[in-house]
C-alpha cells in the first residue's frame, strides 16, 4: 500500500509522534513510534498488505479504518488475532501476518 | 457489577451530550466507549502519545470537541474507555469487556449512541489493498497523521467527500480528482429545502474553495466502475454516469492511482439496538434501517433510548441535539427535574438539523444502478470471501432472505458479523427475488456483537474486581 507518514511530504505534521520503538513483523524488526497503530507501522513501511485471505490468498490492507470491518486482522504474540487499525504498537511487540492455511 | 442511573454507549457527539445533560440534571452516568479517548469519529482525538507540536498551527477541527470533553469530566460521569458492550442478558443490564476482564453494568436507562460507519459499496476490486472508505482516509490523516497514498482518487457521493478532500490537501496529499456521482442540476428540484440552512452552505463553500485553491479537479456525474491491480490498486476505471448512475457507454477512462477512497454516505450502527430487541424501521432518507423511537428518543424497549447517527444519518448537529434530548428524557423518566428551556431548545435544534440531514440524504442517496456494477466475481462477504455469483446462484423463493443466504453460503458468518455485507446481501436478495428492501430481513444478531477472546468468555462466571475508569 502507499500509505506514508505526513512528514515525508510536509516539513512536519501538527503533532510530534510518540517515542521511537521497534516491533517485530514476521521475524523482521520494524521501527515505529508510540501512538501509531500496527496498521500504520506496517503499511507505512512499504509493505503492501496486512494479511492474505484464508481461501484465495488475496491480499488485504485497510478498508473501514475504524474497527468495524475486521479486514485488517493480524496476529500479536500473547494476544491472538487483533484488528491492526485498532491496536497500538508497543516496544518488542511481535506481529505475524496471517496467510492462507496457516496452522495456528 | 457497575451500577448507575444511566448507561450511555458511545462517546461521540451524541453520547457526550447525553451523558453531560443527564449528569447535569442529577443522574449518575456511566459512559462507555471502545476507543481509548472520548470523541467518537467526529471529534476523534489523536493518540495520547502524540504531543501537540505547535498549538497555534492546530486546525480548529482538532479542537472543536474540547468544550464537550470538558463537560463530560463531570463528577457524576464515570467514563469506561477501551470497553466494549458485547451483550445484554437481562433488561437494564449490559455486558462489557475490557482487555483483561468482563463486567456487567446495571442501569435504569440505557442511551445507545453507537453512531454510524461508511456505507459499504461493492464493485470489482473493492477488496484490493489501497481501496478504502472515505472515513478510513479521514481517520488515517486525523488520527495517525498518514496519507492513504501518493496519488489519491476520492470518489462517491455526498457532502462527506468535501471535508475529506480538505484534510488530505492540508496534509500535503496529492488528489488526482474528486468525483461526485450526482450532478448539481439534479439538486435543483430540492433547492428550496436549503432555505434557512445558511451555515451549512457556507461550510460547503469553504470546502469547495480549499479544493479549488489546491487545483484539485472536481467533477460531477462521474462514477467509479472498478479498481484494478495485482497486489494493490494501480488503476481505477471511471465513467460519466446519468442521473440514475448508469455509466454512459464510451466515456470510460482509467486513472493511475495508488489509493482509492470511496464515500457513499453512512449507515447506522444498529447491532446493539437489534440485540436489545428494539423495533427497527426502514427509512432510506435516514440511511436505511434505524431504531424506531418517539419524540423523547425512546425506542420500543422501555428505558432504552437512541441518539445521533444510530437513529438516522443527520450530522453532528442532530447528534448533539438528540443526545441532549435523550439525556434529559432519561433523567426525567427517573424523576429528576429537567430544565424545560433546555428541552425545548434541543427539540428545535434537532428538528432543524434533521430537516437538513434528510435533504442531503435525498440529494445524495445511492441510485439503484450502483448495484449493477457488481459482477459475479465480486466478493460480497469480505470475511468469508463469498462472491456475488455464489449468492445469486442460490437465490430462490425459499432463500429470499439474508439468513438463509447466510446459512447456505457463510456470508455474514465472519468476524465483522455482517456489518459490511449485510446491506449488500439484502440488496442481492431484493433484486434477485423481486422484493422491496423493506421486506428483506437482516442477519440475526447474537452476542457477542463483536468478537471476544474465548479465554475471556471462559471467565464469565468468575467474580471480577473493580475495573479502573478512564
Amino acid at each position: 500500500m502507499a500509505i506514508h507518514r505526513i512528514e515525508e511530504i510536509q516539513s512536519h505534521s501538527p503533532f510530534e509522534r510518540g517515542a521511537p520503538l521497534t516491533i517485530e513483523v514476521d521475524g523482521e524488526p520494524l521501527p515505529a513510534r508510540a501512538g501509531e497503530t500496527i496498521a500504520t507501522a506496517i503499511l507505512a513501511s512499504g509493505r503492501p498488505a496486512l494479511r492474505w485471505t484464508r481461501t484465495r490468498g488475496r491480499p488485504r490492507a485497510l478498508y473501514c479504518g475504524i474497527g468495524v470491518c475486521f479486514d485488517c486482522l493480524v496476529i500479536v504474540e500473547g494476544r491472538g488475532t487483533v484488528r491492526a487499525c485498532q491496536t497500538f504498537v508497543a516496544p518488542g511487540m511481535r506481529v505475524s501476518l496471517p496467510r492462507p492455511h496457516d496452522e495456528r | 457489577m457497575i451500577e448507575a442511573d444511566i448507561a450511555v454507549v458511545g462517546a461521540g457527539p451524541a453520547g457526550l451530550a447525553a451523558a453531560s445533560a443527564a449528569a447535569e440534571a442529577g443522574a449518575s452516568v456511566v459512559l462507555v466507549d471502545e476507543y481509548p479517548r472520548v470523541g467518537g469519529q467526529y471529534y476523534r482525538q489523536p493518540p495520547a502519545e502524540f504531543r501537540v507540536d505547535d498549538p497555534a498551527r492546530l486546525d480548529a477541527e482538532y479542537t472543536r470537541g474540547e468544550h464537550l470533553f470538558r463537560r463530560a469530566r463531570h463528577p457524576r460521569i464515570r467514563v469506561l474507555a477501551e470497553t466494549l458492550v458485547w451483550g445484554s442478558f437481562e433488561p437494564g443490564t449490559l455486558e462489557i469487556a475490557q482487555a483483561e476482564r468482563l463486567e456487567r453494568i446495571r442501569a435504569r436507562a440505557i442511551i445507545v449512541c453507537t453512531g454510524a460507519y461508511d456505507r459499504p459499496v461493492a464493485f470489482p476490486g473493492w477488496d484490493l489493498p489501497g481501496v478504502m472508505t472515505a472515513g478510513a482516509a479521514q481517520t488515517l490523516v486525523k488520527h495517525q497523521q498518514v496519507l492513504p497514498g501518493r496519488s489519491i482518487l476520492l470518489a462517491g457521493s455526498g457532502p462527506f467527500l468535501l471535508p475529506v478532500a480538505k484534510s488530505l490537501i492540508q496534509a500535503g496529499g496529492r488528489i488526482v480528482a474528486v468525483l461526485e456521482a450526482t450532478r448539481p442540476r439534479s439538486w435543483l428540484r430540492h433547492a428550496p429545502g436549503v432555505w434557512g440552512h445558511w451555515r451549512y452552505l457556507k461550510e460547503g463553500w469553504d470546502y469547495l474553495r480549499a479544493i479549488r485553491a489546491a487545483r484539485v479537479p472536481l467533477a460531477f456525474g462521474w462514477l467509479v466502475l472498478r479498481a484494478e491491480g495485482d497486489a494493490r490498486v494501480e488503476r481505477v476505471v471511471v465513467a460519466r454516469c446519468d442521473d440514475t448512475w448508469r455509466p454512459v457507454p464510451g466515456t470510460e477512462r482509467a486513472l493511475a492511482v495508488d489509493a482509492l477512497c470511496v464515500g457513499y454516505g453512512f449507515v447506522p450502527a444498529i447491532q446493539l439496538t437489534r440485540l436489545l430487541g428494539c423495533e427497527h424501521v426502514y427509512r432510506p432518507l435516514a440511511g436505511g434501517w434505524v431504531p424506531a423511537h418517539d419524540a423523547d428518543m425512546q425506542t420500543s424497549v422501555a428505558g432504552v433510548y437512541v441518539a445521533g447517527e444510530v437513529a438516522g444519518i443527520g450530522g453532528s448537529g442532530a447528534a448533539l441535539a438528540e443526545g441532549t434530548l435523550a439525556g434529559l428524557a432519561a433523567a426525567a423518566r427517573l424523576g429528576l427535574p429537567v430544565p424545560a428551556r433546555q428541552l425545548i431548545a434541543a427539540c428545535r435544534a434537532r428538528q432543524r438539523a434533521r430537516q437538513f440531514g434528510q435533504l442531503l440524504n435525498r440529494l445524495f442517496a445511492p441510485r439503484p444502478a450502483l448495484g449493477e456494477l457488481i459482477t459475479d466475481d465480486v466478493v460480497i462477504c469480505r470475511c468469508e470471501e463469498v462472491t456475488a455469483g455464489r449468492i445469486r446462484a442460490i437465490l430462490a423463493d425459499w432463500t429470499a432472505n439474508v439468513n438463509a443466504v447466510k446459512a447456505l453460503t457463510r456470508a455474514g458468518m465472519g468476524p465483522c458479523q455482517g456489518r459490511i455485507c449485510g446491506g449488500l446481501v439484502a440488496d442481492l436478495v431484493a433484486r434477485g427475488c423481486g422484493r422491496p428492501l423493506d421486506a428483506v430481513d437482516a442477519f440475526h444478531v447474537r452476542p457477542p456483537i463483536k468478537p471476544l477472546p474465548a479465554g475471556l468468555l471462559a471467565r464469565l462466571d468468575q467474580p471480577s474486581s473493580e475495573i479502573p475508569s478512564a
